[in-house]
């Protein structure tokens, strides 16, 4: 046996052997799992794992003097996109001068802040205090328990009543409110005059989508009523079956999707497209532009929102735009439905300063006249804040739509629009949706099928009952 | 604390020698007792390393800085995205999994979701999933045309780009590379514009010629050929490059000695070139397939997936499942299934490839 | 003879055709862009479609950078690109060099392995890299892009395809005038390959010009962004700003066309003549 070194034979066992008690000893009084006490639960705000959807810390009561009480953070970050970013740019100039604070809003590309803002939600940092969310996204989102709910804070400041008060259950899961409201879309039909005129087509003589597909025969062929692209049947049978008053599910949890209300939207919307009065155009493409830009599409059924893209787009068609309630599905029934809306929310990961911060902005831009009108009033925001609307200005004559009070009707469609059961499972039944009706439209299938279908699949893909 | 072979007698010393000398009968004393053990763990320790192979230390070298990165880098993902395809995504964690506080080093490693566990579940679900089939399908549809489309076109340009007597090499090379560095966002908007039924250029042209609005968009057989165009446009210049630059490897000589045994331009082709391009062919045709399979962003944006689902892709649904739907562990088998398959896919023509 | 002369004349003219076909169908949609980015959005949404580039490229340009300061993201897009290019053409060449010249234990699983890496489609990867990024404090910067993917897999694939060309009696013939491995990689492989070594620079300065999922979770302050995520900014819901989107992209194109006229001279033919000599 060759002798080596003695360091080398001995010391180096020793040397590992003495290493891992040192390690074992050392480490064993300083890992854990679990919580540590004292230890500083980092920087984000998830502690304690009682597996709630985490809580806010106690100071986040959002007196509106920004001082006093729990302390708040100096600087926050507010994430939007398009016009919403920058409107709430003009709440966070004001919000700044008067509180001693700093608001940073940052515009996104929609999909792009979606896919980052998910992303940040789902691995736990990087998020912002202040952040968007669609309504048709709330319960998603809020399914995933990164978003902070904000019951109490609504609650002390008393606010909850004056919100329009179909935009709450998207934002309510479990009894917990997550996001505060901001915009609303009220629907309407947007119209232009000169092609009515012309082919004397009388907005007020529309009643039931019957009366809309039967004036709209008085097209000539190169023009057409409206536009129903094969892209976004999901949205069109949305905003119908929420004027029923239709949910997607019951209470309980069931699909609901292929009931009565369902199937004669579904007939609607085959009707419409038999009649031949129908472009298919995909929305917000140059194209789809370019044909409301020509009059070559006559009517817009959209919401409220819609006339800040027509003015920002088509500037020339200024004055050349009516609006009437939606159609009614039959005659006396409803017409009035809501399609998109915004609303913000506080990412629960934020430190509780953040938070607190965030929800006096919030409050300070969502829940006081000045600031939603302000809103309204530069980029075109329909205010979900009901105590704006008996204000003047919204009787005002506007020249855009020459000389209607547009918003008026806007504001009543609000105030009578149902509410509407969004769920984690909505997407799975835009989908569904979306896929069963475009092969309606192709003829392989009657409304009664698509719907059908539609149910099943997404109960097959949700584990959840037909109703 | 090594035996040293030197003592000191120094005064003051001497105390400290006697003392070292009981402790080291001592642990002789143990160690003789041990050595039966210590022997067989040294046997073992021996064995195993005889038994590793050991790799020649350059190869070792130049590949290290890969593994280096990956492991680093890229483990984790991959393997979390494994261990999560056997859940099912319940929502953000709370609190932390697992935390370490040496004193001033403190590292906390959260806990990163809520999840239920499901074991094969998810891969249950997407076995018997429609439009998870509906996606492969339709992946495999454009594959299956598209690949093979852009490679003969990618070829035949790369040879007459390599043939003597063109001129403008440089002007041509680089104009028909351009596509590649198109903005997605940018071109896709283009490609809308074009193939719009209504108003776009393509038909306009071609009613010109007398053919019919064609139904790009809206048509689901259609669609995908639009996306097939659409992928083929972009990705031909750049194979064309690759191709070329495989043409330029291939000795001169092969050629004249060719000629000198009177072969003539296609048996030039067959004998020469193919035989000696058949590594970086291979290359082009592997890439351009796992590119394909992997298509996303034309469909995304394009298309969106329809109509009627005709044209979403496998990494589409995947993506639509984990952003759009939150069903992260799902997504994860999906992800798990495709990797595997298309894994298999791309070793078989390597090995089909004829592999030496 | 003047039937072989014919018959090449033929071949020339149909070559030559084809070629050019190819060239418009490529520059067809580019030159839409073009004028796209030259006309104000207005004249761009017009049917039949205009043709003839406008001059409104500079207020365009102006609006666009007033809205992100695109110079800065050509800037950042460059910057990684070019570093990220230079470091993955020296990792990806050795290892392809490897994989295709020695034989070693583990080769072909080691190789799949790698291949198997290039599918992975990013989507789901950008969640644990993210988390992985937040632990390491790298979130923001730019070493966070450039180093998970610097040892490309297609880098490598292509290298060791492209090697396996070099005859090896080269290769024995410098290392028994005593060569180190180092020095017949770096001497003699490495030159050969110009071209190939050319074309994977640009693919690997496509593959991170491109990359945009990834980035934009990683980048967080818009003085930070490259082209891609500054184009998805452009790109929101009730505006779309065409314009903006077409200038940006038109501009996008200029990097892309240098890279390709510095590695013009590198695609020579016949490198490997010569160096035969039996």
């Amino acid at each position: 046996m060759t002798k080596k070194p003695d360091y080398a034979r001995y010391g180096r066992r020793r040397l590992m052997k003495g290493a891992g008690l040192a390690g074992l000893a050392g480490l064993a009084g300083c890992i854990g799992t679990g919580d540590p006490e004292g230890g500083s639960g980092g920087g984000d705000g998830s502690d304690g794992s009682d597996g709630s959807e985490g809580s806010d810390g106690s100071n986040s009561s959002g007196d509106d003097n920004g001082d006093g009480g729990g302390s708040m953070a100096s600087e926050i970050d507010v994430w939007g996109w398009d016009v919403a970013a920058r409107a709430l740019t003009i709440s966070a100039e004001e919000y700044e001068s008067e509180n001693d604070a700093t608001v940073s809003v940052e515009e996104f590309g929609r999909s792009a802040m979606k896919d980052r803002l998910q992303t940040n939600l789902l691995s736990g940092s990087g998020a912002p205090a202040v952040s968007m969310l669609e309504s048709v996204d709330g319960p998603s989102f809020i399914d995933t328990g990164s978003v902070a709910p904000l019951t109490d804070e609504i609650e002390e400041a008393g606010i909850r009543e004056d919100f329009v008060s179909g935009k709450w259950e998207a934002l309510t899961v479990d009894g917990d409110i997550y996001a505060l409201p901001w915009d609303t879309g009220p629907t309407a039909v947007y119209y232009r005059r000169s092609v009515y005129d012309e082919h004397d087509i009388d907005p007020d003589s529309i009643e039931t989508w019957a009366d809309f597909i039967e004036e709209g025969q008085k097209l000539p062929d190169e023009q057409y009523m409206l536009n129903l692209p094969e892209g976004d049947l999901s949205g069109v049978w949305r905003y119908q079956f929420r004027q029923l008053s239709g949910e997607p599910f019951l209470e309980s949890g069931e699909v609901n999707i292929h009931n009565e209300k369902s199937l004669r939207v579904a007939r609607n919307i085959k009707e419409i497209y038999d009649a031949d009065i129908a472009a298919n155009i995909e929305g917000w493409t140059a194209a789809w532009f370019s044909a409301y830009g020509d009059a070559t599409i006559a009517s817009l059924p959209s919401a409220a929102w819609m006339e800040g893209t027509l003015r920002a787009e088509l500037p020339d068609t200024a004055g050349d735009w009516g609006v009437f309630k939606i159609p009614a599905l039959e005659s006396g029934g409803p017409r009035a439905s809501n399609w998109g809306g915004s609303n913000l929310m506080i990412a629960d990961q934020v430190s509780d300063e953040e938070k607190a911060r965030g929800w006096d902005y919030m409050e300070y831009s969502l829940a006081t006249e000045e600031m939603q009108l302000a809103m309204y009033d530069e980029y075109g925001l329909f205010p979900a804040l009901e105590t704006v609307y008996d204000e003047p200005v919204f009787d005002e004559e506007l020249d855009f739509y020459d000389g209607q009070a547009a918003r008026a009707l806007f504001a009543e469609v609000a105030q009578e629009s149902p509410g509407y059961r969004f769920t984690a499972d909505t997407p799975e039944v835009s989908q569904a949706i979306e896929t069963e009706l475009q092969r309606m439209i192709n003829g392989e299938q009657s409304p009664e099928e698509a719907i059908q279908a539609a149910a099943e699949t997404v109960a097959e893909n949700t584990d959840r009952d037909l109703a | 604390m090594a035996t040293s072979d030197e003592t000191d007698d120094r005064i003051g010393q001497g105390y400290r020698r006697r003392v070292r000398m009981k402790i080291r009968t001592a642990t002789r004393q143990s160690r003789r007792a041990m050595r039966p053990v210590w022997d067989r763990v040294r046997f073992a320790r021996q064995d195993l390393t005889a038994a590793t192979p050991t790799l020649p230390r350059v190869a070792y070298l130049f590949i290290a800085p890969f593994f280096l990165l990956f492991s680093v880098f890229l483990a984790f993902p991959v393997f979390y995205t494994l261990y999560l395809s056997f859940f099912e995504y319940q929502g953000v964690g709370q609190g932390s999994l697992f935390w370490i506080d040496l004193g001033p080093v403190y590292i906390e490693i959260p806990q990163i979701a809520q999840l239920n566990f499901v074991g094969l579940g998810n891969y249950a679900r997407l076995l018997g999933n429609d439009l998870f089939w509906q996606s492969m399908f339709n992946t495999s549809y454009i594959l299956v045309i598209q690949v093979p489309l852009m490679i003969g076109l990618a070829l035949a340009l790369a040879l007459a780009l390599n043939a003597s007597f063109l001129r403008l090499k440089g002007v041509f090379r680089t104009a028909i590379a351009l596509p590649v560095s198109a903005n997605l966002v940018a071109y896709s908007t283009v490609f809308l514009l074009l193939f719009n039924e209504q108003l776009g250029f393509l038909n306009y042209v071609l009613a010109g010629v007398g053919i019919g609005p064609v139904p790009w968009l809206t048509d689901g057989f259609w669609a995908r050929n639009t996306i097939i165009a659409a992928v083929t446009w972009r990705w031909t210049g750049y194979n064309m490059i690759i191709l070329l630059a495989g043409l330029q490897t291939i000795p001169q000589q092969l050629y004249e000695a060719a000629e000198i045994d009177g072969a003539n331009r296609w048996e030039k082709f067959r004998y020469v070139t193919l035989p000696q391009l058949k590594p970086v062919m291979l290359f082009v045709v592997v890439l351009s397939t796992i590119g394909t399979f992997k298509l996303f962003a034309e469909p995304y944006v394009i298309t969106g997936g329809g109509p009627t689902n005709s044209t979403i892709t496998i990494v589409q649904y995947i993506y639509r499942q984990a952003f759009v739907n939150f069903n992260l562990g799902y997504a994860s088998a999906l992800t798990v299934v495709f990797v595997a398959v298309v894994s298999v896919f791309s070793v078989v023509q390597i090995k089909i490839g004829g592999e030496d | 003879m003047r039937e072989q002369r014919r018959k090449d004349a033929v071949w020339r003219f149909l070559t030559y055709a084809f070629v050019i076909t190819m060239v418009v169908v490529m520059m067809v949609p580019l030159y839409w862009m073009l004028v796209a980015a030259t006309l104000p959005q207005e004249q761009f949404l017009q049917f039949p479609p205009r043709l003839i580039p406008g001059t409104a490229f500079l207020d365009n340009f102006a609006a666009l950078q007033e809205r992100l300061d695109f110079v800065r993201t050509i800037r950042n897009s460059v910057l990684i690109a070019v570093v990220y290019t230079l470091l993955s053409l020296v990792l990806c060449s050795m290892a392809g060099f490897a994989f295709a010249k020695y034989e070693f234990k583990f080769k072909e699983p080691i190789f799949y392995t790698i291949l198997a890496t290039l599918v992975l489609p990013i989507q789901l990867l950008v969640i644990p890299l993210f988390l992985l990024m937040a632990q390491l404090d790298w979130t923001n910067t730019f070493r966070a892009i450039i180093l998970p993917w610097a040892a490309n897999p297609i880098g490598i694939f292509l290298m060791r395809q492209n090697m396996k060309s070099i005859p090896d009696a080269l290769l024995e013939s410098a290392r028994m005038d005593g060569a180190t491995e180092f020095q017949i990689f770096y001497r003699i492989a490495l030159p050969t390959m110009r071209s190939s070594l050319a074309a994977l620079a640009i693919i690997l300065f496509l593959f991170q010009w491109d990359l945009f999922l990834y980035p934009l979770v990683i980048l967080e302050t818009a003085d930070m962004y490259t082209i891609p995520i500054g184009l998805a900014q452009l790109t929101g819901f009730q505006r779309i700003y065409y314009d903006q989107i077409m200038v940006a992209a038109t501009l996008a194109i200029v990097p892309m066309v240098v890279l390709f006229l510095v590695l013009q001279k590198q695609f020579v033919s016949g490198i490997l003549a010569g160096s035969l000599k039996e």
